[in-house]
């Protein structure tokens, strides 16, 4: 289970550090190839966890990269790379990644935390998408990180608690399933509207 | 029974725009209208009861199904005025939205209400992109980042809660509001004070809490008005009264300075101090309202943060009331939009002239939320006030009712712009009135 933390960790910081689109599309697929054998090996194999495991499969290795892939194809090739993450992200990064270990420290007398490794790649894969969604411009790495965040929270649930009921697994799931859709939708039509992929050129309006 | 009877209604107008489609047309709409209006009467028939006893889900339900009918009337004309919307994707996002909002109502289950709150981001978020224009776009964009994030965080105190009651082996009902309440106990108490300040900061978002707002005013102000009614009538307070649901289930040591109540007294107070000064620079009557609801929001938190079962009385109180006022605005804001061509408020003057009835109506709703008494929310906001002086809260009080005189001034003042010919025009800039004469 740790190992497959820990991959999932990796392909976390493999989406931060990638600008080229093609490769945040892989490191997606990856996650939710990994995240699906999470599933089905983190508790008794029953039809529901296969369920659980299989609609993973489906909505997070085959439909949110197929989709960002789809986009990413029809895009000029200059809009299939990002800007060079700010030296600061970094920094931020590697801050928060450290700060998890203090969480650890806090949380450990409670006895809530059942895989400490586990739990450690969890909140640091969150972490890592959080840092990500404020320092890549984007549109597509953006939704990547949401989705790199989503992920970090499935391992969270499975280091804390074995696993999510699987009505809340399979709502997360629908969930982020419709979201991405309709914010790849709404890249296209950005794209079309602005000719750019930078989130910068969004300040039209002022919260 | 009512339950089942209720969503029944989302259903039936999501089959009716998948099936009819492109022949979706303004007869349809009136046939909506018309059933959801029915629904609203059956179940505030089915719910009387509940209604009478103050119970929390039947308020609720008769709030989200009164201004659901408002909005489904309002549709109506609102897609006479703006035929490039396409009807029957309108009305699946928008019977979607309005199925989210009765899950939220309806939520016993804390992972319910979750799940039904995200899922109101999305299809609301779908609505605001139906424009199509690039303010929708980025409006939307923010929107559903924004809230999702937020939502998330909440999504980790949830997990922390489930995680700590997991040894009970209930599975889904472990999340129950009435589990939750019967084992707290057993809840650690540094695991209740990180999972409060995750689901207030994550289900604060999506109720427009200061500092978790910045999503609001674009998305509320560029969403159709018959959807801005229904995104700040009813989806902001449900998404607070979630976090009061949580906080009764699972209260926080009362001695730590971030507990439940606390919180919201803290966001609410910094809500309606930001929504109130936000409201003299308006430009943009959908803007102005959607800061108007920023305050309001924050006041309903107040009220709730006094904790006691006389505050959470009026907080409802104050709920119902400023929805029915504010999808009201929301709605005429969106005609007064087509009919001087402009959402800026600079431009919409002269009601009294052009459109006395109009004029007539505009006036009684910005009075009324702005407080002016006899109108509803002046009773609301005097009773807070009393419930703040028997808790001693001077310092909070002193705040709030500075804010609130301002936001009164503010909103007086653009009613008065309104209302009559650019009474201020002439000063300004004699040379343009004299080309304008010609």
């Amino acid at each position: 289970m740790n190992d497959l933390g820990f991959l999932i960790f990796v392909a976390a910081i493999g989406l931060l550090w990638s600008r080229t689109m093609r490769y945040t599309v892989w490191f997606l697929a990856a996650e939710g190839l990994i995240l699906s054998l999470m599933v089905w090996t983190s508790s008794p194999l029953t039809w529901l966890t296969f369920l659980v495991g299989l609609a993973t499969l489906a909505i997070k290795t085959g439909l949110i990269p197929g989709l960002i892939h789809r986009l990413m194809r029809t895009l000029p090739a200059e809009f299939r790379q990002d800007y060079p993450l700010p030296l600061w992200a970094y920094a931020i990064a590697v801050l928060v990644i450290l700060a998890v270990g203090h969480v650890i420290h806090l949380l450990a007398p409670t006895g809530i935390i059942e895989h400490v490794l586990l739990f450690f790649y969890a909140l640091s894969t969150i972490h890592v998408g959080l840092v990500m969604i404020v320092a890549r411009r984007h549109l597509l790495a953006q939704i990547a990180s949401l989705v790199a965040i989503e992920n970090g929270l499935v391992v969270l649930a499975v280091s804390l608690a074995g696993a999510l009921p699987t009505f809340v697994e399979l709502g997360m799931l629908v969930d982020l399933g419709i979201a991405i859709t309709l914010m790849v939708w709404m890249s296209h039509l950005f794209h079309h509207e602005y000719q750019t992929t930078d989130v910068v050129a969004l300040q039209r309006l002022r919260g | 029974m009512p339950d089942f009877f209720t969503l029944l209604g989302p259903l039936v107008v999501v089959l009716l725009a998948a099936t009819v489609r492109r022949r979706l047309t303004e007869r349809w709409s009136y046939a909506i209208a018309i059933l959801v209006s029915l629904v609203m009467m059956t179940s505030l028939v089915l719910s009387y009861h509940g209604l009478v006893h103050q119970q929390w889900r039947a308020i609720f339900l008769a709030v989200t199904n009164l201004i659901a009918t408002t909005s489904a009337w309002d549709s109506v004309f609102w897609l006479k005025e703006h035929p490039a919307i396409v009807p029957h994707r309108y009305y699946l996002w928008w019977a979607l939205f309005w199925a989210a909002l009765l899950g939220i109502s309806l939520a016993q289950n804390l992972a319910l209400a979750w799940l039904s709150v995200e899922f109101s981001t999305l299809a609301s978020g779908a609505l605001i992109i139906e424009i199509g224009d690039r303010h929708a776009l980025e409006a939307a964009w923010k929107y559903i980042l924004i809230a999702s994030v937020g939502l998330i965080l909440g999504l980790i105190g949830i997990i922390f809660i489930y995680a700590s009651l997991k040894s009970q082996g209930l599975g889904w009902a472990t999340l129950n509001f009435a589990n939750l309440h019967a084992q707290s106990a057993h809840i650690a108490p540094i695991i209740r004070e990180l999972a409060t300040i995750f689901i207030v900061s994550g289900f604060g978002t999506k109720a427009g809490l200061v500092p978790f707002h910045t999503w609001l005013p674009d998305a509320h102000s560029e969403a159709p008005s018959p959807v801005s009614g229904l995104l700040s009538g009813v989806l902001l307070g449900l998404s607070l009264f979630t976090i009061v649901r949580f906080i009764d289930a699972v209260p926080s040591p009362a001695a730590i300075l971030l507990s439940g109540d606390h919180l919201l007294t803290i966001f609410g107070t910094v809500s309606v101090v930001v929504g109130s000064l936000a409201l003299l620079v308006q430009t943009d009557i959908k803007r102005l309202l959607a800061y108007s609801s920023i305050e309001q929001v924050g006041l309903i938190a107040v009220a709730l943060g006094i904790g006691t079962k006389a505050a959470l009385s009026i907080a409802l109180l104050q709920f119902a009331l400023h929805a029915v006022i504010k999808s009201s605005l929301f709605y005429g804001s969106g005609h007064l939009s087509v009919l001087y061509h402009t959402k800026s408020l600079a431009k919409i003057t002269g009601l009294m002239s052009r459109r006395p009835t109009a004029g007539v109506l505009w006036a009684l709703g910005i009075l009324a939320l702005a407080g002016l008494p006899p109108l509803g929310l002046a009773y609301s906001e005097w009773l807070i006030f009393l419930q703040l002086w028997h808790h001693h809260s001077y310092v909070v009080i002193v705040l709030v009712s500075l804010s609130l005189t301002l936001a009164f001034g503010a909103l007086t003042y653009h009613l008065i712009r309104n209302l009559w010919d650019d009474i201020d025009a002439s000063s300004k800039n004699p040379q343009a009135d004299a080309q304008e004469a010609l």
